[in-house]
Parts: structure tokens; sequence; C-alpha cells
């Protein structure tokens, strides 16, 4: 990536500064974070979530028009790849210095590291809409990692990666910010409104659909337990009878006219 | 009836695809994930139906026919039928597998209708084992064969064997007998997959690449999760198991008690550590219960049918190993694997069934190659190379190009390789592929490190011109055909093996491709340059993509990934371009522009 400096943005305090909500929530954070093997796991998923993070802006790097955008998604992608190898490394430093356990509690609706609540849906979207989701999606991430690298005192090597992470997340929010103020010089601030708005949409969406799958998921359950008992019965009784080994389908006639 | 145009589908599994046929033969065929971008696509292949239409300049209402892979409802049966045998363990899953199911996998007649507009009397449905089956036998240059197809599971089917036979008069699929769910080996090899720690559906080749680092030490615990039953069939010991009562976990304590504790995806695999010997030895082990199981069967299949040819379908089929044995010990003199044995090419064999045998279409010779998909545009390269300052040049010839590509390679570059049509199927066969020199372990480890990321142990396949394949490798009879679409695994001779170091894997094998001029005259052209410059004409070929991402379809995506990873070279038709700078051209300030 010659042609793009690589060199980050230098950190602005507003850059390092945690959102209020995540101040008052700091205990909270702090409780999460304290676990050595929880904080490992939460590691590992944010390294997957930036490697999935990477190939989406990857993909916008190849669906842009604008050669400019295209080198700078490419470097964003990268330093994304590298964020999730730097993730996956601390964690699994972590994990082999620790007693093997299963994860404990991830409490991830906390932690959802970068983009976590944000779907990035990059096909169809036009460059300022994207650059508008992309600069507020990496606002909320410096954010909540600010908020991460100050709870974890005890932590340095964490810390320290976090620390890394944050410099190039000032970078992307910088980029993103300027380039749509390039590529839509009059509307830039119409599109951020309208990126928060379909933010607060999409995350009202997604409650809306885990609610409707608890719902769902609670009258199957009843059903499961009140109407199936008897036709469960005569599917095992049935079971029972099936013959082991091959089962014989010659002559068998093969329609393709119906679903069955 | 002539001059049909039938459509093939599959989807809402893993890897949906679409194929279209036009009077009997193939036209295109596309996986959706390279469209979509999305590896393991299983939505509705809107965007690969889409592609076949565009290809052959139809709209979707010209279609006489469009076929599901699958009946989905006897899928649904299926699922609803376990969930009642196995009540009241599948409490927590059967909610999921309801609403999985009732959301849009049962409705697949509504969904083609709505996408494509067309009256439900041209929709069909073909059994899915039948798919699989079809696209084995319908695709192989043979006239009649046995047929074994074997995968996770379709309808009720997890194996199926028959036969299939082609006159001027007629074609026949006729499936004979199959075992059914929960008895399944591929059910068998993905349940290892996840307690070795790696992605079901996609980390199987990890299973087979690291058996070969191991010894078979728990070869007969794996026969105590399958058993063999009187009649040559097998059956899972089900408490083993627990895939059949939730989504969640597909092995039960009682497998963890017998193999031990499973390993955690995030951990590191050694395979020369004791941990990692462990875990290889369990995958040598579920390999060679594997091979055993099926060289038996297909054993018996040669007894019974007496015919020479075998066509071999589903994902099980994808297990290189395995079909050299087959090919070797089982009797039959030719053994053909499609290029996509899995769920994908069953868009193409549902195809193919209803030409042939639903509608009675006279029987046509499949062409014998595998690129379907997509063309390359080199345009498309040269100006985005051009706009980003990088070196490119177009060369006057191919020879000019094979050349030039052939010194590189052996000077030690990586080359990302994107020429004509893109494979139908999971593997690079030459048309999106990135190439290197076949010599060293060192090159090997570049390539895993710096441009696939991926583990150390996965060995990486080479390639190879038909007539010289013998010359490298030690090929049964019958070889040069299952290595044609990288179908087999084969043992590197003994005096190359110092030579092809990169290729070469721990037991001394290789899974090659043998390239002729026929299927594949450019990449042939590029092997054969390679052999002058080198002596040798293999090639190290491996797919085109990172970790994580499909084979890359267009310029663009190979360009992408070409500037994220360390390939040296990129090269669509006669372009070549390098991550050299143009002359002063770089735009060595647009980042503070953009930032500041």
């Amino acid at each position: 990536m010659g042609e793009v400096d690589t060199q980050p943005a230098p950190l602005t305090p507003f850059h390092l500064r945690p959102a209020g909500m995540d101040i008052v929530l700091k205990p909270l954070h702090r409780w999460v974070w304290s676990d050595a093997h929880r904080c490992a796991h939460k590691l590992l998923r944010f390294a997957e979530t930036e490697a999935d993070g990477g190939r989406d802006i990857a993909r916008a790097a190849e669906l842009t028009g604008d050669g400019l955008l295209r080198r700078l998604y490419l470097r964003h992608a990268m330093d994304e790849l590298r964020h999730a190898e730097m993730f996956r490394t601390r964690g699994r430093s972590m994990l082999a210095a620790l007693p093997r356990q299963s994860a404990s509690a991830e409490a991830n609706w906390l932690a959802p590291g970068e983009r976590g609540l944000d779907d990035l849906h990059v096909d169809g979207e036009k460059d300022d809409t994207l650059l508008a989701f992309l600069h507020l999606s990496e606002r909320a991430a410096a954010m909540r990692f600010a908020v991460y690298r100050e709870v974890l005192t005890k932590d340095k090597e964490t810390r320290e990666v976090f620390e890394s992470i944050l410099r190039d997340e000032a970078f992307h929010m910088n980029y993103t910010r300027k380039q749509l103020e390039r590529v839509s010089p009059r509307r830039h601030g119409l599109r951020l409104w309208t990126a928060r708005l379909h933010r607060m949409w999409k995350v009202y969406l997604r409650f809306a659909a885990a609610f409707a799958s608890v719902m769902g998921a609670v009258i199957l359950t009843v059903q499961y337990f009140v109407i199936l008992p008897v036709f469960a019965w005569a599917a095992k009784r049935a079971g029972r009878r099936e013959p082991r080994g091959w089962a014989d389908t010659a002559g068998k006639a093969h329609t393709l006219g119906t679903q069955y | 009836m002539a001059g049909m145009k039938i459509l093939g589908i599959s989807a809402h599994y893993h890897d949906s695809a679409a194929a279209l046929l036009v009077d009997g033969m193939p036209v295109a065929a596309v996986q959706e994930e390279r469209l979509s971008r999305h590896k393991n696509d299983a939505a509705f292949p809107v965007a690969a139906i889409e592609y076949c239409l565009d290809r052959a300049g139809l709209e979707a209402e010209e279609l006489d026919a469009v076929v599901f892979y699958e009946k989905p409802m006897l899928k649904f049966e299926r699922i609803l039928t376990m969930a009642l045998r196995e009540w009241p363990r599948t409490f927590s899953s059967f909610p999921q597998a309801m609403k999985n199911t009732l959301g849009e996998k049962l409705w697949v007649k509504g969904l083609i209708k709505s996408w494509l507009g067309i009256p439900a009397r041209k929709i069909l449905f073909a059994e899915h084992h039948r798919s699989h089956a079809a696209a084995a036998f319908l695709t192989a240059p043979t006239k009649e064969a046995a047929i074994l197809t074997a995968d996770g599971v379709g309808e009720w089917a997890t194996l199926s064997v028959g036969r299939g036979k082609r006159t001027p008069e007629e074609t026949t699929v006729d499936l004979l007998r199959e075992i059914r769910f929960p008895h399944s080996l591929g059910m068998l090899y993905s349940t290892f997959t996840a307690f070795l720690g790696f992605q079901v559906n996609e980390g199987e080749y990890k299973v087979m690449g690291l058996a070969a680092f191991g010894t078979p030490r728990y070869a007969d615990d794996v026969r105590k999760v399958i058993t063999r039953t009187e009649d040559g069939a097998f059956q899972l010991v089900m408490r083993f198991f627990e895939y059949q009562t939730t989504a969640k976990r597909s092995y039960s304590k009682h497998f963890v008690e017998l193999f031990g504790a499973p390993r955690a995806p995030w951990e590191p695999l050694d395979p020369t550590s004791d941990e990692g010997r462990r875990f290889a030895d369990i995958a040598s082990s579920v390999q060679h219960v594997l091979e055993e199981i099926l060289v038996d069967m297909c054993t018996r299949l040669h007894d019974e049918s007496k015919l020479p040819d075998l066509c071999l379908g589903g994902g099980v089929a994808l297990n290189g190993v395995c079909n050299a044995r087959i090919l070797r010990e089982c009797g039959f003199e030719r053994v053909f694997v499609p290029p996509s044995p899995g769920d994908a090419g069953c868009a193409l064999g549902a195809a193919l069934l209803a030409d042939r045998v639903h509608f009675g279409n006279p029987d046509r010779d499949f062409p014998d190659h595998a690129y379907w998909g997509p063309d390359i545009d080199p345009v498309e390269l040269g100006r985005i190379a051009g706009e980003d300052g990088l070196s490119h040049v177009e060369v006057a010839t191919d020879a000019e190009l094979f050349d030039r590509l052939a010194r590189e390679l052996h000077a030690g570059k990586i080359v990302g390789w994107m020429d004509g049509r893109t494979e139908f199927g999971p593997r690079a066969l030459g048309s999106r592929s990135i190439l290197s020199a076949p010599h060293t372990a060192e090159q090997r480890d570049r390539l895993n490190k710096s441009i696939k990321f991926r583990e150390e142990f996965r060995p990486f396949a080479p390639a190879v011109p038909t007539e010289h394949a013998s010359t490298y490798f030690d090929l049964p009879p019958g070889g040069h055909r299952l290595a044609r679409f990288m179908s087999g695994v084969f043992p590197v001779r003994e005096e190359h093996r110092a030579n092809l170091g990169a290729v070469t894997h721990v037991d001394g094998t290789a899974r090659l491709q043998t390239v002729d001029k026929e299927g594949s005259p450019r990449f042939h052209a590029l092997l054969e340059a390679y052999g002058r410059v080198s002596g040798v004409p293999v090639i190290l070929n491996t797919s085109f993509n990172l970790a994580g991402e499909p084979i890359v379809n267009r310029a663009v995506e190979g360009y992408s990934t070409f500037r994220r990873c360390g390939i040296d070279l990129l090269v669509a038709g006669r372009t070549i371009v390098t991550k050299e700078r143009a002359g002063e051209r770089a735009a060595e300030n647009e980042s503070k522009e953009a930032a500041e």
C-alpha cells in the first residue's frame, strides 16, 4: 500500500474518550474484563469480528468506482486483518497461560467489538452512505475500545493491544469523515444523520427479532411438550421397527413432479 | 423435446449454486459464493441464476423447467421425525429447527415462482442423492457405470449405490439401495472435524491433511462408534453422537470419554507436540476407518455390477485419499469424480437428470472440463492497476507471457493467475489460482504464512501436464483420470520428492491435478513453459483466495486479494501487474489529503 500514508493520524483527546454511557457502565466493563478466561475468549471473538469486518471493507474496495477510496479501503481492510491477528495472538497467549476450562459467560452484549451490533452490507451501498456508516461505526468502536483500555489497568499487555488499535481507529475515523466530505460535500451532515437513524433502526430490528424469536421458541416449546408426545411415541415405535443397514430403493417411483 | 432450457438450483444448506442447460448442453454453472462474495453462501442463488440467464441471453419466462436439487417436504419429514424419535432430548433444538425450516426452506416452490415469475408446473424437484448421482454419472465420459454417492444427509439418504446407463434411446440413473439418517459417513467425518476444532463443512480438508501426520492407533475406537451390519452397510452407535438431537454439538460425552478432550478451535495445532500427535492420530484413525468402509462397499459394488467404471458423488467424494484407494483396491478400472461433487454440483445434476431422464431428451456427451463460470476481463485489471499507479503491462503474445511467468515462478515469485471462465466447484483448476514454484518447503511455508494465512500442516497441490504426470507421480491405471479435477491423492515418486518439497505432503503424497492441452490449453502451455525453464513441468496450484473468502471471480477481486497479501504478480489474460510503482505516479500524499 505504498501510495497511502500508513502513519496513523495523531490521536486527539476526543478520540480516546469513552462514550457517556460507557463511563456510567465502567464498573460493569471492569467486571467483564476482570476474568482472564472471559477476557481471552472475548479477544478471540474480537479477532473474528475484525477479520469479518476486514473482508467487508475489502469488498467495499472491490465495489467502489473511486480510486482513492479503493486504496483507503484496502489499507483499512489490512488494518482490520492486523487487528484480528493482534487480538488472536493475545487471546491465545492468555489462554495458554491459564488452566484449561470451558469459557465463562462472555457477556458479549456488553463488549460486542467493532461493528458488533452493526451489520455492514456493502453490496448496493453508495460511497457516501457507506462512508457515513463506517465513520459512525469506527467512532463507536474507538469509544468502546477506549473504555476497555481504561478498565484494563492490571493487564498491561492487553491494554497495549487496545492502545495500538485505537491509533488505527483514529485514522479510520478521520479518513471516513474526510472522504465523506469529499464525495458528498453538501450532504455529508445529512448522510451522517441518516446513518445514525439507520443504526438505531437496525438496533430496534435486532431486538425486535430477538424478542420475536424468544416468543416463537416459547410457543414451539409448549407445543413440543403438549402436542408432540403422542406422535413421538408413534415415531419411536416406528423407528424401532426400521431394519438395520441398507434400505432397498430399487423400483421406487422417482417422479420429479412432487416435493415428496 | 429439442432445445429445452433447464435451470438447476441448489440452495439453503451450504454452497448454493445454479446451472443452466440449453438443448442438453451446459451453458453456465456457478456457485453463489463466487458472486455474492460470502464464503459457502447458502442463500437462494439469485446472483448465480441471473448470471446463468444472462450468459444464455434468456429471460426467466423462457425457461422450460426449473429443477430444485432435493425434495423439501421429504427433508422436513426427516427433521420432524428425528425430533419426534429423540423426544424429549430434542426440546432445545426443536424450536430452532422448526423456525429454520418453516421460514423459507419448506416453501421452495413459492420462492422459485416469486423470484423467477414462472408457473408452478415448470418447477420440478429431484431427490438429493439422485442429483448427486446424476452430477457424477451424466458428466463423466462413460456410457455405463456403477454409482456411489455419500454425504452428510440429503432428505433421508446419506449414502446410495446404484448404476447409470446411457444409450441413444434412453438414459437411466437408478439408485438401488441407501443408508439413511442418522447413520452417515459424512456426519461421522464432520463430527471428528468438529472434535478436532475445525469448522464443519469447511475443515474436512484439514482433517484429511492432518491425518497424514498420525498413525491410526485409535482405529479400534473409531470402529466402536461405527459398526458394520451383516448386509455390508454400517451403523453409527448413536450414544456417541449428539447431532441428531441438537445443532450445538455433534459428539456426546461418551465420545469425549473414548477419545479424550476435544481441541479448542483457537488452540494452535502442532502435530509434533504430544497433544498435536494425539489429534493427528485421531484424524488418521477416522480417515483409515472411512477408507476401510468405502473400499469394502465399492469392492462389493464392483463384484455386483461387474462394471469397469465407478462414479462417485456427494461431499465424501472430495476425500482424495479415499478416492485413490478405491481406484487402487476395488477392481474398477476408472473412477470418475466430478469437479463439484458436493451440493453445489447438485444444481447441475438436477438439471441433467430432468433433461435426460425426466424429459427423455437424447443423450449428449458432457464437455469434460469445469469452466462454466464468469469470464475474466483483463481490461478491468489494467484500468484499476493504472489508477493505483502500479506497474502493468500487456504482453504481445501468449508465448511471451508464459515464458515470462515461467521465469518469474522459477525465481521464486508467487503469481495470481486469472484465466478464462471460473471453475465450477471448490477447487482451483487453473482458472483462478495462486501459482508458485513447487520445489522447496520454504516456498510452502511462505505461502501458508504470508498469502493463505493458514495452518502449516496443510499441503499444497501440484499441477502437471497429463503426459508428464507418471514421471513425477506414482499413478495407478486410471490415476490420470482421477487427478483431472484434483480428486485423488497419489505418491510423489521417491526420486522427485526432494525437488517437489512444496507440494509433497509429510507422507510423501500429493493431491495432484493432471492438465491436458484440450481441457486447459493456456494452463497447459504455462506448465510446459515452466518445464522448459526449470526442468520440471510441475507448478504449485492453490486456490486464489484468502482465508475465509471465496475464490476470486472478477479481476477486481483478484486485484484486492493481490494487494492484501504477498502475491508478487497478478495476471489476467495477457495483462501482468506487479507491486512496483509506475514511474512517479505514486500518490504519496493521498492518505494525508484524505485524513487531514
